[in-house]
Formats: C-alpha cells, sequence, structure tokens
C-alpha cells in the first residue's frame, strides 16, 4: 500500500463521517486561528518598531539623567514605606547633572559629544512676514551623532553648525498651508520661535513684552512617528539659545540641566553605560526604550499564544476522542484489512495520518480565516487609528511562521493520534471481523 | 500428478489460561493438495473454523506446525505470514465484509491496494476479476445498493482478484436463499474446476460439503473422518475397469488359475500409477 493511497483513504474516512470530523477540525482551528493571528500581531509590530529603528538609526545615542532622578520618579509609582534618613536624602535630592559628571562623562572612552540639556521652551511659530502663530507646546533637540530623523522633506538640522535650525512636524508645516507637492518650498524659509524669559514676565504687563523672537531657518519636514520623541527639533545652537533667554536672571545652580544626550560609539555602549553609572548617571539607548514597548507587546501575545495553546490541546483531546470512535466503528473493516494481508504498521499509519490530516486541516482553515480577517483588521486600521502611521500593519503573515504553525499542529494531532492508532493497530483480526 | 499445498502435523490449538483453558484443535493431521476441493464440516463450537483460521495463517497454533508448499510458516515472521496472506488467499465470508459507502470496484480493488499494485494495474485485474463473477457492469455502483447474492459475488471477486492459490469459504452460502446460493457455489466450483484453485470451505450445509472432493468432518477438535471423495470415485474407476478387463479376458477364454493373479498384479500397479 502506498503511502498516497493511505493519505487519500484516511482523508475519505474523515469524508464518511462529516460532521464530527467538521467538529474535531473546529477545535483545531480555534487553536490555530488564534496562535497564527497572535503571531500575525507579533510580527506586525515587530517589523513597524524595526522600520522605526531603522528610521530613527541612532545607534550610539544616549539619553542620561542623574540616577536620583529616574530613583525618584520610580519612587513615584512605589507603595514601599521607607523610613526617613537625612542622609540619604541629602545625596538624593540632587536630580541636576552636574559639571564635575558632565566633566567626567565626557571623559569616558568612546563618547564622542555629551550636551547637558537645561530646559528650554517657546510659545510659537511664525513665518517670517507671516501672521499665523503656532502655539508650540513641546520642542525637541535633534542631538549630534547619527540619529536619523524620519523626514519626509529636506534634511536633518545640524547640531554641529552655529546656525539656528530648526526641523517642522508634518502637521506643523500643513498649518502653515505646505502640504503635498508643496511641501517642499517651505525648506529654507525663516521661522520666528517666540521665547519667553521666565523671570522677565513676572515683571512686565504685557505678555508679549517678556518674548524674545529669535530667528531659525527649516531646514526639514519630519514624518509623524510613534517614538517619545514627537514634536518640532532644534539644532543644539539653537537649543542653548532658547534656554539662555528662558533663564535669564535665574541663579546658575538652578539652570542646570536634568537631561542630557550623548553619541558614542555603538560598539562600547555597553561599557560606557556601566561607566556613566558608576558616576552617578542612568543611561537609555533608543534600543531600551523600544525594548519596553517590545516587552509588552510580547508578554501579551504570550498569553494569547498560550490560550491558542490550551486551545490546541483541548482540540487534541477531540482528536483522540474522534479516532477512538473511529476505530471501534471500523472494527470489522480493520479486521478485513489485516486478513487480507496489511500491516500492524499500515495500520497503524492510516489512523496516524487520519490524525495528522484532521491537524491539516484545522490548520489550513486557521490560516484562511486568519487571512482574511488580517486582511480586514488591516484595512480597517489604516483608515482609523493608524492613518497617522502608513507603514504600519498591525498583522503580517510570514510563510514561515504559517508553515511551522502547521507542522507543529500536525506534529500534535499525530502525538493525539497514536493511542487510537496503536489499539487499531493490536486488533486481532479474527477478533475483528466478529465484532459485532 | 497430485502436488501437495498444506500439510498439518500435530495441530493443537488453547484458547484462555488455566481454568477457562479451552482445548479447541487436539491434535490434527491433514494433508491438502492443490486444486483439491475441502469441506470442513462438524457443529459450531467444534473447531472448524478454528481450523480454518490456522490454515488460512490468520492464527497461530499452540502446538504443532503448518506447512505451504513445504515452508513451515510457524518460522515466518508477521511480516511475512501477511505477505503470503495476500499474495496466496483469497477470503470469503458469510458475513461479506465490505466497506458499504465505498464502490464495488474499491471493494475488489482492496487486497492489490494493500499488495501496492499501481492505480491502473488494480483497476485492470479488479474489472477482470469482475467480468468472471459477472458484475462488470456493477463496477461504479455502490456497495450497499448490491443484493445479497451479488455482495457474495463481488466478494468472489474480491478473492480471486490476486490470483490467489487457495479460497478460504467460511459458510460462503449460509446468508443467502437456495437459489442465489447455489450460484455462488457454481462459481466457486467452477474457479477450482478451471483455474484450479484450491478450495477449503467452512461449512455445516452437508448438501454443499456434499459437491467437494473430500469432506473433513471435525468433533470436538479432532478429525472424526476424512472422506476424500475423488479418490473413492477413482478407486472405483478402476475397480470398474478391472472388472470390465476381467470379463473381456474371460471372453477371450484366458482363464486359468495363474491368469487371475497375473490380473491382480497388473492392477495394483496401476493403482499405484495414478497415486
Amino acid at each position: 500500500m502506498k503511502a498516497l493511497d493511505i493519505i487519500k483513504e484516511a482523508n475519505q474516512s474523515l469524508l464518511r463521517n462529516k460532521l464530527r470530523s467538521f467538529l474535531t477540525i473546529l477545535a483545531i482551528f480555534i487553536g490555530s486561528f488564534v496562535i497564527i493571528i497572535s503571531t500575525g500581531i507579533n510580527a506586525g509590530v515587530n517589523d513597524f518598531i524595526d522600520k522605526q529603528m531603522n528610521s530613527v538609526g541612532g545607534e550610539g545615542y544616549l539619553e542620561i539623567m542623574n540616577t536620583n532622578a529616574t530613583q525618584q520618579a520610580a519612587a513615584m509609582f512605589s507603595s514601599e514605606v521607607q523610613e526617613y534618613s537625612e542622609e540619604e536624602e541629602e545625596q538624593s535630592t540632587d536630580i541636576y547633572i552636574t559639571e564635575e559628571q558632565i566633566e567626567k562623562a565626557k571623559k569616558i572612552d568612546g563618547v564622542k559629544s555629551f550636551d547637558a540639556l537645561p530646559s528650554a521652551k517657546a510659545e510659537y511659530l511664525q513665518l517670517v512676514g507671516k501672521d499665523k502663530k503656532i502655539k508650540v507646546a513641546h520642542i525637541n533637540l535633534v542631538p549630534r551623532g547619527n540619529l536619523n530623523m524620519d523626514l519626509i522633506a529636506g534634511r536633518k538640522a545640524d547640531s554641529d553648525s552655529d546656525n539656528y535650525e530648526i526641523i517642522l512636524t508634518q502637521e506643523i508645516a500643513e498649518a502653515f498651508g505646505y502640504k503635498g507637492d508643496s511641501l517642499d518650498d517651505i525648506l529654507g524659509k525663516k521661522i520666528y520661535l517666540a521665547i519667553p524669559g521666565t523671570i522677565k514676565c513676572y515683571t512686565v504687563q504685557k505678555h508679549s513684552d517678556c518674548q524674545t523672537k529669535v530667528e531659525a531657518e527649516i531646514v526639514g519636514v519630519q514624518a509623524p512617528g510613534v517614538l517619545a520623541m514627537a514634536g518640532s527639533r532644534v539644532n543644539v545652537a539653537l537649543w542653548n539659545k532658547m534656554s539662555e533667554i528662558n533663564n535669564e536672571g535665574v541663579p546658575k545652580e538652578n539652570t542646570l540641566a536634568v537631561q542630557a544626550t550623548a553619541d558614542v560609539d555603538p560598539d562600547k555602549i555597553d561599557d560606557i553605560k556601566k561607566e556613566m553609572e558608576d558616576i552617578g548617571l542612568t543611561s537609555m539607548s533608543l534600543e531600551d526604550e523600544i525594548g519596553s514597548i517590545k516587552t509588552f507587546f510580547d508578554a501579551m501575545l504570550t498569553v494569547l499564544k498560550i490560550f491558542g495553546g490550551i486551545a490546541l490541546v483541548a482540540a487534541s483531546i477531540g482528536i483522540i476522542n474522534t479516532l477512538l470512535m473511529s476505530v471501534q466503528e471500523r472494527t470489522r473493516e480493520i479486521g478485513l484489512d489485516k486478513a487480507l494481508g496489511m500491516s500492524n504498521g499500515r495500520v497503524f499509519a492510516t489512523f496516524a495520518i487520519e490524525a495528522i490530516s484532521l491537524g491539516f486541516w484545522g490548520s489550513l482553515f486557521g490560516i484562511i480565516v486568519s487571512f482574511l480577517i488580517g486582511q480586514a483588521v488591516n484595512f480597517v486600521t489604516h483608515e482609523t487609528i493608524l492613518s497617522s502611521l502608513p507603514t504600519f500593519q498591525l498583522i503580517i503573515f510570514r510563510a514561515v511562521d504559517l508553515i511551522s504553525i502547521t507542522l507543529i499542529i500536525m506534529l500534535i494531532a499525530l502525538l493525539a493520534g497514536v493511542l487510537p492508532a496503536r489499539k487499531a493497530s493490536k486488533k486481532d483480526p479474527i477478533d475483528s471481523l466478529r465484532y459485532e | 500428478m497430485t502436488e501437495n499445498l498444506l500439510t498439518v502435523r500435530g495441530l493443537h490449538k488453547v484458547y484462555g489460561k488455566r481454568d477457562s483453558k479451552f482445548e479447541a484443535l487436539r491434535g490434527i493431521n491433514l494433508k491438502i493438495n492443490r486444486g483439491e476441493s475441502v469441506a470442513i464440516v462438524g457443529k459450531s463450537g467444534s473447531g472448524k473454523s478454528t481450523l480454518m483460521h490456522l490454515l488460512a495463517l490468520l492464527d497461530r497454533p499452540t502446538k504443532g506446525e503448518i506447512l505451504l508448499d513445504g515452508t513451515n510458516t510457524s518460522k515466518l515472521k508477521q511480516r511475512q505470514l501477511n505477505k503470503l496472506r495476500n499474495k496466496e488467499f483469497g477470503f470469503v465470508f458469510q458475513q461479506f465484509f465490505m466497506n458499504a459507502n465505498d464502490t464495488v470496484l474499491n471493494n475488489v480493488i482492496l487486497p492489490l491496494k494493500i499488495a501496492g499494485v499501481s492505480a491502473k494495474e488494480r483497476k485492470r485485474r479488479a474489472m477482470h476479476a469482475l467480468t468472471i463473477v459477472g458484475l462488470e457492469s456493477k463496477a461504479k455502483n455502490k456497495a450497499s445498493d448490491l443484493s445479497g447474492g451479488q455482495k457474495q459475488r463481488v466478494c468472489i471477486a474480491r478473492a480471486i482478484v490476486n490470483d490467489p492459490a487457495v479460497i478460504f469459504a467460511d459458510e460462503p452460502t449460509g446468508n443467502l436463499d437456495s437459489n442465489t446460493g447455489a450460484k455462488i457455489e457454481e462459481i466457486l466450483f467452477s474457479l477450482n474446476r478451471e483455474k484450479d484453485i484450491t478450495l477449503i470451505i467452512v461449512t455445516h450445509d452437508e448438501e454443499l460439503a456434499e459437491k467437494c472432493d473430500r469432506q473433513i468432518r471435525i468433533t470436538d477438535g479432532r478429525i472424526t473422518s476424512d472422506e476424500d471423495i475423488a479418490e473413492e470415485r477413482e478407486l472405483a474407476e478402476m475397480a470398474q475397469e478391472e472388472k470390465e478387463e476381467r470379463h473381456r479376458k474371460h471372453l477371450s477364454g484366458d482363464m486359468d488359475a495363474d491368469g487371475l493373479r497375473d490380473d491382480a498384479t497388473v492392477s495394483h500397479v496401476k493403482v499405484k500409477e495414478v497415486k
């Protein structure tokens, strides 16, 4: 008896009991569907994060805070009761990055640049020669180094330059009336940043009197992204100017930086982080930041996959049950097959392949339905919640995943089929033929 | 002229253990020649079915041995036994044992499928077998649509599709009315005569048993009589010939004391030759 004959036969006997086979396949389908969908989401999220990583580049980019600051932030979310200690308090109040730390950090092997950033803010943006003012909620820095911006026009602001340069977000550029094909026209235009002087604003009558307008050049337009560093970005020279204006009249010790950015040698990043730790600075790379997003998704999807796995375990009990019934029903048939010379091995194979077929059909339907639902979900999310992220596909099906899931499910089905198939192969032909 | 096919020596079969021990066969010795038709008769529980199962290599004896074509089957592995059954034996059962949902053709094909014959070849051979039993027109029908007699003919086609040396028939007419039963018997005996297939029929139908060359009667696991009708017939014919010759000689006047003894010698030689 040839392998093809056995496969055909196995599927024919599944067709003999259509409803029973269908229900068993349905059970396998539920498990495979859950696993395929969660694997698809996993792939989609990972793909998106990878794309973002690539667009941001950022190997060797570090964001740095005083370790005390990160601990204080952590303490805010902690319900742990601690005893008050004067000493500890004295040490830990200092959340600023000190001059001493900056000097030490700059000397660490592999650190190319280290910019301590005092806070800086602007109130509105206004194109030179135009009336429209756009409020600025948040402004970011273009750090030194090879951090790529996800630009849709122009170039990255040059932080090594002394000129004041700014990158606008796509939304702000559009608000100024530059969209689509005319987006490039905004490049090279001059723009005012209205920068408040914190102390000055307490003393003046009209708020606008405490604002200093600084002129900068628009060099690029940035695409929307999900990473935390969204918002318009300025180069280091402009940032420092903004900070200087903001802090005019404030005592020096109160204008220290809370945050810093460093451009470091990517190969030495782990050592550098350790050395920073030694001087009381906690540094975070882009990988670390993205890693936490990844960890969240991974955990969620692992839970989903476990549910899928549980469904599959239940389904394999269904397979055992179905096949045991089938063995019993076909006792005389098995007896005849054996009388006519079929070996125990072939009888085993017939039922084992029946089990594998159940697994195969279950996962195939799982693939088909997941694919259809996945396409629909991708379409709907594209139009709605993810419309601002055109490159993000929530669910991605990779052939490798689909094939390996199918193979694993077929293997599980085979394991489930062992018991009934053994039972069938051990049957005595004479007793089986006499079975009523 | 005759060729030995099956030889059985000191066959014992015991079922169960200790208290529930039951001795189905208690020492069977038997020789069956190629081309014979043999009826194994006996009451139910006599051990006739057990004997057939052992002869058909469906079960192994507790003691004793079965030689098929001179090969001691007790020395064969299960795999070889399976192959032997598939190639050398055909089975016809009282209850037919067909896959009712499948087509007639597929039912006939089964032994060839098990043997691993290619799809084209097995279809050709199955159609040939169906032609022999006169059911080639029903090949595409579902097995469940057939009448009892037709079903048994399909089973015969299935039994001969692999060109077996022996057909084992277990009460082949037991489930049929006398007319259809007669037709089945006719097919079986013509296969026996024309294709020289050895026929071993287990039955309690005396009429059917009478039609076989030889009847082996089993009682309580032992052979109580083994009548070789063919041999009897041959001996009877020989005796007749002898008589006629003597009569002829008598007419020619060659009649003395010596002549009688000479005739006896000649006939003795003749018998030997025939055997």
